[in-house]
């Protein structure tokens, strides 16, 4: 605050005026002024700052334009250094692979009233058939 | 040079398949079980490389295109691959690693424990993906790119599934309203509103109607006139109230497009190329497209509407009478 003394008078007036006409003009266009937006893909790597000044141009252009990929990328910002200090975890459990089966089938059940049926359909039906082989076997 | 979009991809792309096949080799000797096909992991990295450096009319070398590949996030790419494509070890693998973190993002974000863990749960469920287009499972990780991180895809995921999650609940709500409340754009509900005293306000205050038409337009010329990347410093600033430790934050990588364009404007970037950005140096960038719009709006308003410079301070006076309440300088004490 210090520095305010310093600071030259009309700068802090364009500063004032930059500042309404930039909140109106955004007021005024909402948040859903283009149609196509930025990808999940596109925003992750433009956030992390992973883009080429090539790869980047029309990626900077369209968040010049576009308030509602400015706004995503802005909150992602803030949820970024909110985790900056996550370490990451990598705890290796030597459980059973087979137990995320189970996790998903669980999921889509609840969510679907379907899950075991419908998603791993391939997985029963490929059980199926190994016990109908298994079986044969036997009968043999 | 100049070539037309696409005409070189397949040359360039079969010139770089060494270096494809060097990834895929590292990758899968890091986890062998994923079950991930050479082929599989080549056409994933090509249409990296469609996406984003051989979409343009701009000529790419293969040396470009092979450093391109190497920035790549391989093995998040790797995972993603082997997810999408079903592999129980994969999944685990994922499980483990990425759970309790995306937990942790979706309840950060979400108001109730019970919004955190359904959003979790249906990302999951659009990640493993239920939708069967020409017998084969679409997975969401097939969109994966690995140009940012996992994590950081994640994170973006879970932003959005929160956003779907609030716009199925809220029939009526509009999009402004709905990004609003999740996360911490809650506490800066601001963004989208009119600010107090707005155009209707701002108009009342200039007195003498050619100032205020001569004003308002010129301030739009000046912001115009700008740099790309200027016009979204100020954005961010301004708009979408970022403070500036976060601006910091988003340029931090030394490959950030922002950092880049600012620093080339830089004097002392050549002393110093690697150092890192701070608040300070954010602010300067913000005082320099400061000054630029000042004269920018100065010779619009001598130039475009020929005032004279008595006039001109009668139009800064006008149009600022109220706005001593934010400068620059207030987000440095919040960091």
């Amino acid at each position: 605050m210090e520095n305010t003394g310093k600071i030259n008078l009309e700068e802090i007036r364009i500063q004032g005026l930059l500042d309404r006409y930039l909140n109106r003009q955004s007021a005024a266009s909402g948040l859903s002024t283009q149609e196509n937006h930025l990808d999940d893909d596109s925003l992750t790597a433009f956030v992390e700052g992973n883009l080429s000044e090539r790869e980047s141009k029309p990626i900077v252009s369209h968040l010049v334009d576009c308030s509602f990929c400015r706004h995503v990328t802005a909150e992602l910002v803030r949820l970024d250094l909110a985790f900056a200090d996550e370490q990451v975890q990598t705890v290796v459990e030597e459980n059973q692979p087979s137990r995320i089966s189970e996790v998903l089938s669980g999921l889509l059940a609840k969510i679907f009233g379907t899950g075991d049926s419908a998603v791993f359909a391939h997985h029963e039906a490929e059980e199926k058939s190994e016990n109908r082989t298994e079986e044969k076997k036997e009968e043999k | 040079m100049i070539t037309e979009a696409g005409t070189q991809q397949p040359d360039l792309l079969n010139e770089c398949e060494p270096v494809m096949e060097e990834i895929f080799t590292r990758c899968n000797e890091n986890a062998p079980n994923f079950g991930v096909r050479l082929e599989c992991f080549k056409e994933s990295l090509q249409k990296t490389a469609r996406k984003y450096i051989l979409n343009s009319t701009e000529e790419v070398s293969a040396a470009e295109l092979s450093d391109f590949l190497r920035q790549i996030q391989a093995e998040d790419l790797f995972l993603a691959l082997a997810c999408a494509n079903g592999s129980e070890r994969a999944w685990w693998e994922f499980d483990q690693q990425h759970r309790s973190y995306l937990e942790r993002v979706a309840r950060h974000l979400a108001s109730t424990d019970i919004d955190a863990q359904e959003v979790v749960d249906t990302v999951y469920v659009e990640l493993y993906g239920t939708r069967v287009v020409d017998g084969a499972r679409v997975s969401k990780f097939s969109t994966y790119s690995g140009r940012g991180s996992l994590r950081g895809w994640l994170r973006t995921v879970i932003w959005h599934s929160l956003v779907d999650l609030h716009r199925a609940s809220h029939d009526e709500v509009s999009l402004d309203e709905m990004t609003e409340n999740v996360g911490e754009g809650f506490a800066h509900a601001s963004f989208a509103e009119a600010p107090q005293g707005g155009e209707a306000e701002m108009i009342e205050q200039i007195s003498k109607q050619r100032y205020k038409k001569a004003t308002v337009s010129a301030i739009e010329t000046a912001f115009a006139n700008l740099d790309t990347h200027e016009k979204l410093l100020l954005l961010y600033y301004h708009v979408e109230n970022l403070k500036l430790r976060e601006i910091a934050r988003m340029v931090e990588s030394q490959s950030s497009p922002l950092r880049d364009w600012f620093q080339r404007k830089s004097p002392t970037r050549e002393k110093n190329p690697e150092s890192r950005i701070h608040e300070s140096t954010i602010m300067r960038w913000l005082e320099k497209s400061y000054t630029k719009v000042l004269q920018l709006f100065r010779t619009e308003l001598r130039a475009k509407h020929e005032l004279r410079e008595d006039e001109i301070e009668i139009c800064m006076e006008l149009a600022t009478q109220d706005l001593a309440g934010r400068n620059l300088y207030q987000n440095l004490t919040t960091t």
